[in-house]
């Protein structure tokens, strides 16, 4: 794989620190983009479609390909460090003496053919955890994963990931430019993240996508009204949402939103989450088999019941293509590293290992293929608060059925940092961006990921 | 169908009146929090200058009317759950002076800090209230040495002998400049901020101290200028530096006016701020004032923050915090007062309008309307028999008279049309007036400003 190029000290710096966060200043809080709000919009100007045909973007797309491959994409924010994570024990001694008394204690249990040895709290929760994972071949490591000359700011390094280029320049989020290249025009179920807000990952310029936070109560009313009128307000609150030619951004986002609140409501409304529902003859959404309750989420952990959820939100014909998850621990572990990663770790196996079991409990095994991503690594020195500071060459993972196992990329050596006393990149994330959209959604990464022909692709997908 | 009556708002073209009723509800909805019906009709006749004037002065604060409550009790913002969050919004729905309110939410986006205790989390937000219009560097100096965000930062474990990069990062990225600086400039700032710890009583943090034998005293370099800098130093640089004044004022400007800033106009407000001495009184006071404002009066495109959402519409609407609904609501809205998603603080502008986020107001406005909600409709607030002109001037004046386009007009008109020209019983009439006051709110109208 190609080797990046090693730090010019600060010189690249400045080349980055150059996109900050505000208009005329480079990067921005994207104000001018939302979804559902470029060229296509066309499509829902002057009136909106009526319901029945949002109601039909999903229906269809899922009759359609009802075997589409499903990409989950699961942010672990803060930036997670390699080496607790997943420390390659040939390097123990290296690690040891820059990570002093915060390091973990040596151990000859490492992952099969490989010489890395996972957090023990890897192999918290169902059946062994992550690591049992890692045992059965449904994952795939990948070290030294970031961009090269990285970035240590937390925003500027997000904000790549996000949107797949290392650029200020404003741009949709990948897997949004994903959707818009390869999905249907009137499906916002088609990516989906599950959670109260919308991924920046997920941003479109025109497919309509969702966020769900609750798969429960979805119906949507308005208290002391019943049907008819409830009907007719519903049809107003339609109207006031229909796309106009002349709508500025917010208020373009106003509609959208409006819009595909309405369609997640009425479609997720007869699916009943709470248990086994109550058959419906000729509802195309009753399929027993998919219903199946799920144990097994770590009990109380928000991530979990947000992987539970879009567990569930998967097995129905929604015409799901992508969902995103993000972990709410976080991993920017300034101080107290051990303590806080072990439990955060803990929560992260427990919840990842359950949703892997739920998803193949429900036949989706084989369509699902989870890919694990966190903003930069960690400094390998310890600072004097027992914690690390930002970093380079971090960790990512894909996990599923799938899944190409063992180690996929370099692991970063110990003994030949970059000028800045951090890890060397060794694979960039575009590499793995490229990879996952050719070998498992299995279209064109030219397009969505910028001179993706530059980077070497890595086999993540068996 | 009777043909929609113009609103009072709009002038014939070409009217001299350049400070409408429309423009005090604009301003008022970016500079606080809404407008009163009484308020805009007030401030239309006062005029801009006075207008403005009495946004930015320097007066203490009074909270009018009932204070908030939970479920009948009294706020508890250190004890009770959410209580924190309500107590905030209660500030917001009942200050005399919003915009020193609207600037603390800012700040409290700037230097975004989470996860801390709540009394920390409190004193943060009264210093932010506090410092909010007043001279940058001393704001700046505050949350330097600020309990829960040096904490929150890793500044307090930042010792001569390991010096932590947190703190020093975000000072230079996200308070103070965005960009101008290097890696170096971080970890030699990061020298010079060493020393401070934490005062603890009872197991409690109590504040910040300075611990000279903690402190790096040596020689650094940042910004190019060499010297035995102390944090009081890096501050100072900070705020000296070029990046600075642009930086801010851009971010000023994205959250008051939200349309792309010509240079032209950015390199004159920052000539105000700088000239100032880095006051934030005249410069809050520019933006204001600019042109750009108050462009698209009738179509205003800037997304209300979700707590702007709650709290103007209880204000304009006259209500109080009387529910805990509001907690949930507003963080299925993606904003959690006192606990921002990160340093970085929260997406701004059309981010903040997920579907899910979208559900959430929907929910937002069925608290509002559903019984005991302030906007609830009794029995004897309607007639059977009302003209639509009728339902449609009640359902608004029990909103607060929000500013809504003339296809929302229409589509409500519609509704109102579909009920038959005049609904016969109380029970239709009461049933249609629920639905149009909840569209009101919930309806993508009333989430811009």
């Amino acid at each position: 794989m190609p080797r990046p190029k090693p730090h010019s000290a600060c010189e690249d710096f400045h080349r980055t620190a150059a996109t900050a966060r505000h208009p005329s200043v480079g990067v921005t809080r994207r104000h001018f983009l939302g979804w559902g709000m470029g060229a296509g919009l066309a499509l829902y100007t002057a009136r909106a479609l009526p319901l029945e045909h949002w109601m039909d973007g999903a229906q269809e797309a899922a009759a359609q390909n009802p075997q589409a491959r499903i990409l989950v994409s699961v942010f672990l924010p803060g930036g997670l460090d390699l080496l607790d994570s997943c420390l390659d024990t040939s390097q123990y001694g290296v690690y040891a003496g820059v990570r002093g008394s915060a390091a973990r204690p040596e151990t000859s249990d490492v992952l099969a053919g490989t010489s890395i040895s996972t957090h023990p709290s890897l192999a918290a929760g169902q059946d062994g955890g992550l690591r049992a994972l890692f045992d059965a071949g449904r994952i795939g490591l990948l070290p030294g994963i970031d961009y090269s000359n990285p970035d240590l700011s937390h925003f500027h390094s997000r904000r790549f990931w996000e949107t797949g280029t290392i650029t200020a320049a404003e741009t949709t989020g990948w897997l949004g430019r994903w959707l818009d290249t390869n999905a249907t025009p009137d499906n916002p179920f088609q990516g989906l993240s599950a959670g109260s807000r919308l991924s920046p990952t997920l941003l479109t310029s025109r497919s309509p996508v969702c966020s769900v936070e609750s798969t429960r109560r979805s119906k949507l009313g308005i208290p002391g009204v019943s049907e008819p009128g409830l009907d007719r307000a519903m049809r107003a609150y339609g109207d006031l949402a229909a796309a106009r030619r002349t709508d500025g951004t917010g208020r373009a986002a106003a509609r959208a939103s409006a819009r595909y609140a309405q369609t997640v409501a009425d479609r997720l409304e007869p699916l009943d989450d709470s248990g086994p529902p109550a058959p419906t003859p000729g509802d195309p959404t009753d399929v027993a088999s998919v219903q199946a309750p799920i144990s097994g989420y770590p009990p109380g952990s928000p991530f979990g019941e947000r992987l539970r959820q879009l567990g569930f939100l998967l097995a129905q014909p929604l015409g799901t293509r992508i969902a995103t998850v993000d972990c709410n621990a976080d991993f920017d572990t300034h101080s107290d590293q051990p303590e806080r990663l072990t439990r955060a770790l803990s929560d992260v196996s427990g919840s990842l290992a359950a949703f892997q079991a739920d998803l193949e409990a429900r036949g989706l095994g084989e369509r699902v293929l989870t890919f694990v991503w966190t903003e930069f690594g960690r400094r390998p020195k310890a600072n004097r608060s027992a914690g690390t500071d930002h970093g380079a060459g971090g960790i990512g993972w894909v996990m599923g059925v799938r899944a190409a196992p063992g180690l996929r990329t370099e692991y970063p050596s110990l003994s030949d940092l970059d000028g800045h006393g951090n890890l060397r990149v060794t694979v960039d994330f575009r590499a793995i961006y490229a990879s996952l959209i050719e070998q498992w959604l299995g279209t064109s990464a030219e397009g969505i990921i910028p001179d993706s022909r530059s980077f070497a692709r890595i086999r993540l997908v068996t | 169908m009777p043909k929609p009556k113009r609103r009072r708002t709009r002038r014939p073209a070409g009217s001299p009146r350049t400070w409408t009723e429309a423009h005090v509800r604009r301003v008022f909805w970016r500079a606080g929090f809404g407008a009163t019906a009484k308020e805009a009709r007030t401030w239309s006749r006062r005029g801009k200058a006075a207008t403005l004037d009495w946004l930015v002065a320097d007066r203490p604060a009074l909270y009018r009317g009932p204070a908030g409550t939970a479920d009948g009790l009294a706020l508890d913002p250190l004890n009770e759950f959410g209580h924190d969050k309500l107590w905030w919004l209660d500030r917001m729905v009942r200050t005399s002076h919003p915009l020193q309110e609207k600037m603390t939410l800012f700040w409290h986006d700037h230097f975004a800090t989470r996860s801390q205790p709540t009394p920390l989390m409190l004193a943060q937000n009264e210093t932010q209230r506090r410092l909010a219009l007043g001279a940058f560097p001393s704001l700046l100096r505050a949350m330097a040495i600020d309990a829960a965000l040096a904490r929150f930062l890793s500044l307090t474990k930042s010792v001569k002998a390991a010096p932590n990069e947190n703190f020093a990062r975000e000072l230079m990225e996200l308070f103070t400049l965005g960009t101008g600086y290097t890696e170096v400039d971080v970890r030699e700032a990061s020298r010079a901020l060493t020393g401070l710890r934490q005062a603890r009583a009872n197991g409690q943090t109590t504040g910040i101290v300075y611990d000279p034998t903690k402190h790096d005293d040596g020689v650094k370099t940042i910004f190019g200028a060499t010297g035995s800098w102390g944090g009081e130093d890096v501050l100072r640089f900070c705020v000296q530096h070029p990046a600075h004044g642009p930086f801010l004022t851009a971010k000023l400007w994205d959250f008051f006016v939200g349309t792309p800033l010509n240079p032209v106009v950015r390199d004159k407000l920052v000539g105000t701020y700088v000239s100032s001495g880095l006051q934030l009184r005249p410069l809050v006071r520019a933006i204001l004032a600019r042109p750009e404002l108050y462009a698209n009066l009738t179509r205003p495109d800037m997304v209300k923050w979700p707590a702007v959402f709650i709290a103007g519409q209880l204000r304009t609407m006259g209500a109080s915090v009387e529910v805990p609904d509001w907690v949930p609501l507003m963080a299925s809205m993606g904003q959690t007062l006192f606990s921002p998603p990160s340093v970085a603080g929260w997406e701004w502008g059309p981010l903040w309008l997920s579907s899910n986020a979208m559900r959430a107001r929907f929910k937002a406005a069925s608290v509002l309307t559903g019984d005991g909600g302030p906007a609830s409709v009794a029995s004897s607030d309607v007639r059977p028999r009302m003209r639509p002109d009728q339902h449609m001037a009640l359902a608004l004046a029990a909103v607060g008279q929000p500013e809504i386009t003339n296809p929302t007009h229409r589509a409500l008109r519609r509704l109102i049309a579909s009920y038959g020209s005049s609904p016969r019983s109380r029970e239709r009439a009461q049933e249609l007036q629920r639905s149009l006051r909840h569209l009101l709110i919930s309806g993508p109208d009333n989430q811009l400003c």
